[in-house]
């Protein structure tokens, strides 16, 4: 097993790439019996530090259909001056001068990085601000926009929309009055008509032969979007006078919002001067749209945002038109290449449910926070401008991904927050998962984090020969625009042995990456989870869990004392239990807003933070022995110990009961017992380094036995003793906890039962 | 980026539940490509697979009696050397044991404390300061527009009316002295990064000025270097006897 492990890591450290099968069964049939299909999560700007970028053009395979890039898989005659595509097995004639070079990188670097073609167009940043908040939340976002001037690419260009009742388009002129177009909140309007009220059409051309002037026109784009260079003062001045919505606010009402004008002013004034260069929207809201297209509730205060139960009994009355309104509105930017990002900060739902698809198609980010004077929402936007080593932004724009197989396999589909290109080509599969029917998809926006779940299919017919050359081979080539405008081609490809899985199965089963798998598992639910209903999809997923434990588990048949798992499937059956009982599947104590916003995280991080987040990391301090990582069960928590736990979302701190009383006591102040005072900074710090990168910002809880906030820590644990079972167990250790959920004893008592009875 | 400016302050818990701390931004940009210390990723598998052991975090005896850590963790707790102390709830282990926990960490984790009128050895002179930010804006006159440099001057004289009046902090005075400094020496890079950390770490003082100050790095490091040189600058700010610089 440490070999796989070793292998595994290794692959993942070099190309992004961490396969649910390490190796392929050889034909489809098999591939359906192993239960997790042959996939993948791929990260495509995985930082890489040693990568510099190669200033050439990739060398492409010159078949029409195939165009794969040159790479450590092909064959190479050097003397011929012949490549042999691994795909297609077109044989190309050398193309470049570049050729010696290029070929002998190639040859090296599973994953390799070119220059791409196109003009270095200028980022832009348009903010969207609503003004109905609360003065203390109004003036710390201003602050916020204002420092965020500091923080952007120098050459960007910035622009600013703000609303409430009405919406207002402001011109960045470098002197003189500062002036706005002003736009009635409830009037939907075309993207044309929008760009004609602008006046960024040709003014001479009249009637319906209007066309949009051409983008690199200064004189018509400079008046919304400016280089922030050059309009930095105006613009600080300007937020720094933004005031709260005159209009006033009855008794008894919400502000009116006018949230889906605002947005379609901002995606439509994009889409007229810069189009497929890379933008982001930065919407920033206190409160959900109670106005116009796209409203998620009325004014009227007694009538609550829409809950859970209000949508099952098909209560919720703006929720369908609103969805359909922000879809439409996500896939015009998406087509664009422009990026949206929401920043919801109020104690109430905000209507992320229905917005969710503007981030989840173009790669924005969705943050949600309480207020905007708080440091959640201040360090989650600095953070949105952080920088890597090298001090070059993070960010990345206008992302393609393609990818090629073997013919062996077919593409199925991708889940991850992406938009289809609607590439057709011989690589597609008719079984579509996710986003399917392509083999190309459009990430609008991209960080080094963001990562795409990706599906294949094994089309080989049974008992057919293992291909020539005993592997299957899958490119990935991703093409972006890099925050220093230039655009790069980034290429892996990764190869897998095939193996016979009649003859192989045990092999076949220690290259499982039961991690891999889970995340991959987890996103198809979550996906699924988005048009099923919630117990059917936990159905689903009890299923492929049953099957793949009766297929690899070793037992006696109807003696489920007899089940084992070996050590590469061991940790998937837990992981499968707490996804289960984890926000993303389990609705209940979550509003819809959360699980939109929860859903919208899971679906884009790599790996270890997925995992985080189906199964929590937990780690016990104390001074019986150095930081270890414990059970996430109810028989961790212990008097003695401190505990913290990393939900992704929250950091937990908790004080077990002797240690809670020792702190009270204030022993960590006295010189004798430095000790204790150390055992209570070392959680803290971990946590720190944790909170120092993460992004979002998680919640930090710190907390003890007792305390009402420990229920974070108590509602993700395991309840191996409730108080039903408390006096039955035989324990002494941990601490009871209420409640009725099943504990992973109990499923796992379940699941040996069901995978080793006859009967299933 | 001085020890000082690396600190940590705690969320706005009245207005948001659980609010987390706040890194300055010397911490966040020092942790951007630091590896991590000792990442938290390692689980622990249940006990009903594998066949092996339940792994219970250990059994200990009742604690109504004190106790030590032992030194050998397989060891059964020894009683302490000294007396207990007179108090409900028994006491933690006393120091002097061999100590296992995570060993401090390497960032200078200062508690952050704001102290405008405290006066040090190293409190700049606001004159000095305000010197140099106008003789850099004197020698961008030549090209760079009119209109662009009375707001620049505008802001200088907001921040330094600012000063005058005690509106500004110890910190943010130390490092805007620091700035100029970096400015005098033509280090823009340098400059322009404490100017960031500034508006970040205290955007409520600096928000208003900050930008003029931004845009003035920009201009001048723009400028030709001869129209630098040429300025004349004064005798008494080269022995830099302001204080501190990095």
């Amino acid at each position: 097993m440490a070999t796989y492990q070793e292998f595994i890591q290794q692959n993942e450290d070099r190309d992004g790439v961490r396969f649910s099968w390490n190796l392929w069964p050889s034909s489809r049939l098999e591939a359906t019996r192993l239960v997790v299909p042959v996939s993948c999560l791929f990260t495509p700007l995985k930082e890489r530090p040693d990568l510099p970028p190669v200033q050439y053009e990739p060398v492409l395979c010159s078949r029409a259909n195939c165009k794969a890039v040159l790479n450590p898989l092909c064959q190479v005659d050097y003397r011929a001056k012949i490549w042999a595509c691994n795909f297609c097995f077109q044989r190309n004639p050398v193309s470049t001068p570049q050729w010696t070079i290029l070929s002998c990188m190639t040859k090296h670097y599973s994953t390799i990085e070119y220059r791409g073609r196109g003009p270095p167009n200028p980022l832009i940043f348009l903010y969207v601000v609503d003004t109905c908040l609360e003065e203390e939340d109004l003036q710390a976002l201003k602050e916020s926009l204002q420092m965020s001037l500091s923080l952007l690419p120098p050459n960007a260009l910035v622009g600013l929309i703000t609303f409430g009742r009405m919406v207002q388009v402001h011109e960045l002129s470098c002197e003189g009055i500062a002036k706005s177009y002003v736009f009635r909140g409830t009037k939907e309007l075309s993207s044309k008509q929008i760009q004609e009220m602008l006046g960024l059409t040709n003014p001479a051309a009249s009637g319906p032969q209007s066309r949009p002037a051409a983008p690199q026109d200064p004189a018509v784009t400079c008046r919304f979007l400016q280089p922030v260079h050059k309009v930095d003062m105006n613009l600080t001045d300007l937020l720094g006078e933004l005031q709260r919505d005159p209009w006033p606010v009855p008794q008894g009402k919400r502000p009116l919002r006018s949230t889906g004008i605002a947005l379609s002013i901002a995606v439509g004034l994009l889409e007229g001067t810069f189009p497929n260069t890379g933008a982001r929207v930065m919407m920033f809201m206190g409160g959900p749209p109670t106005q116009g297209p796209g409203m998620v509730v009325g004014d009227e205060l007694k009538t609550p945002i829409r809950s859970w139960h209000d949508i099952t009994k098909d209560n919720a009355r703006h929720l369908k038109k609103a969805t359909k309104y922000y879809d439409a509105l996500a896939n015009r930017a998406a087509v664009n290449g422009h990026s949206i990002d929401i920043y919801a900060c109020a104690l109430d739902q905000t209507g992320l449910l229905e917005m969710k698809c503007l981030s989840n198609l173009t790669g924005g980010h969705i943050a949600m926070g309480d207020s905007f004077n708080t440091s959640l929402f201040k360090q989650t936007f600095q953070r949105v401008f952080s920088k890597d080593h090298n001090g070059e932004f993070r960010m990345a724009f206008g992302g393609t991904l393609e990818v090629k197989a073997s013919r062996e396999l077919k593409v199925s589909g991708a889940i991850g927050p992406c938009v289809s290109l609607n590439a057709k080509g011989p690589c597609i599969s008719e079984n579509e998962v996710g986003v399917g029917g392509t083999t190309q998809w459009k990430i609008c926006s991209l960080s080094p984090s963001t990562t795409l779940a990706l599906y294949f299919e094994v089309v080989n017919q049974h008992n057919a020969p293992i291909p020539q050359g005993g592997r299957g081979a899958v490119q990935f080539v991703t093409q972006y625009q890099h925050s220093n405008t230039q655009r790069r081609i980034r290429v892996t490809t990764v190869a897998r042995n095939w193996a016979d899985a009649q003859s192989q199965i045990q092999h076949i089963e220690s290259s499982f990456d039961q991690e891999a798998s889970a995340v991959i598992m987890a996103r198809l639910g979550v996906f699924r989870a988005e048009s099923e209903e919630g117990p059917d999809v936990l159905r689903w997923l009890d299923r492929q869990l049953i099957r793949l434990c009766q297929k690899f588990g070793q037992f006696n048949k109807d003696d489920p004392t007899s089940f084992k798992l070996s050590e590469s499937l061991s940790l998937y059956p837990q992981f499968m239990f707490h996804l289960r009982r984890s926000p993303f599947l389990q609705v209940f104590n979550n509003s819809p807003d959360e699980c939109s916003y929860y859903r919208h995280h899971f679906v884009r991080q790599d790996l270890t933070q997925s995992l985080i987040m189906i199964q929590p990391i937990l780690y016990s301090y104390s001074f019986h022995g150095p930081p270890e990582p414990v059970l996430l069960d109810s028989g961790s928590i212990l008097p003695d110990r401190i505990l913290l736990m990393d939900t992704f979302f929250q950091l937990v701190i908790y004080h077990g009961e002797t240690i809670a009383q020792w702190r009270k006591a204030g022993y960590q102040e006295q010189p004798e017992y430095e000790n204790f005072k150390h055992l209570l900074v070392a959680p803290v710090d971990d946590a720190q380094e944790i909170l120092q990168t993460r992004f979002p910002m998680p919640r930090y809880i710190d907390t003890e036995h007792g305390g009402s906030q420990a229920r974070f820590l108590l509602s993700k644990v395991n309840p191996s003793q409730t108080h039903n079972n408390l006096y039955s167990w035989g324990q002494e250790t941990g601490a009871p906890i209420l409640t009725d959920d099943v504990s992973l004893q109990v499923f796992m008592d379940h699941l040996k039962k069901l995978a080793v009875s006859s009967a299933t | 980026m001085e020890a000082k400016d690396l600190y940590i302050k705690p969320g706005n818990q009245e207005r948001g539940w659980n609010d987390p701390p706040q890194f300055s931004y010397g911490l966040q940009t020092a942790a951007q490509g630091a590896p991590k210390r000792t990442p938290l990723n390692k689980r622990v598998p249940p006990p009903q697979l594998t066949g092996s052991p339940c792994p219970v975090p250990g059994d200990f005896p009742s604690l109504t009696a004190p106790m030590t850590p032992p030194t050998n963790p397989l060891a059964p707790p020894c009683s302490m050397n000294t007396p207990p102390r007179p108090c409900p709830v028994a006491a933690p282990p006393l120091a002097g044991v061999m100590m296992m926990a995570t060993p401090p960490p390497p960032f200078p984790v200062v508690e952050h404390t704001d102290s405008a009128s405290s006066q040090s050895e190293n409190e700049p002179d606001v004159d000095d300061v305000v010197t140099l930010l106008n003789w850099a804006l004197t020698a961008c006159r030549h090209t760079v527009k009119k209109q662009v440099c009375n707001d620049v001057a505008k802001r200088l004289k907001l921040f330094e009316d600012m000063w005058k009046s005690g509106k500004l902090s110890l910190p943010v005075r130390r490092r805007m002295n620091g700035l100029v400094q970096e400015l005098k020496s033509c280090n823009w890079d340098a400059a322009d990064e404490i100017h960031r950390a500034l508006i970040v770490d205290h955007v409520n003082e600096v928000g208003q000025w900050m930008v003029g100050v931004k845009r003035l790095i920009a201009e001048t490091r723009n400028l030709n270097p001869d129209l630098l040189h040429t300025q004349e600058v004064d005798q008494s700010l080269d022995t830099s006897s302001t204080g501190n610089s990095d």
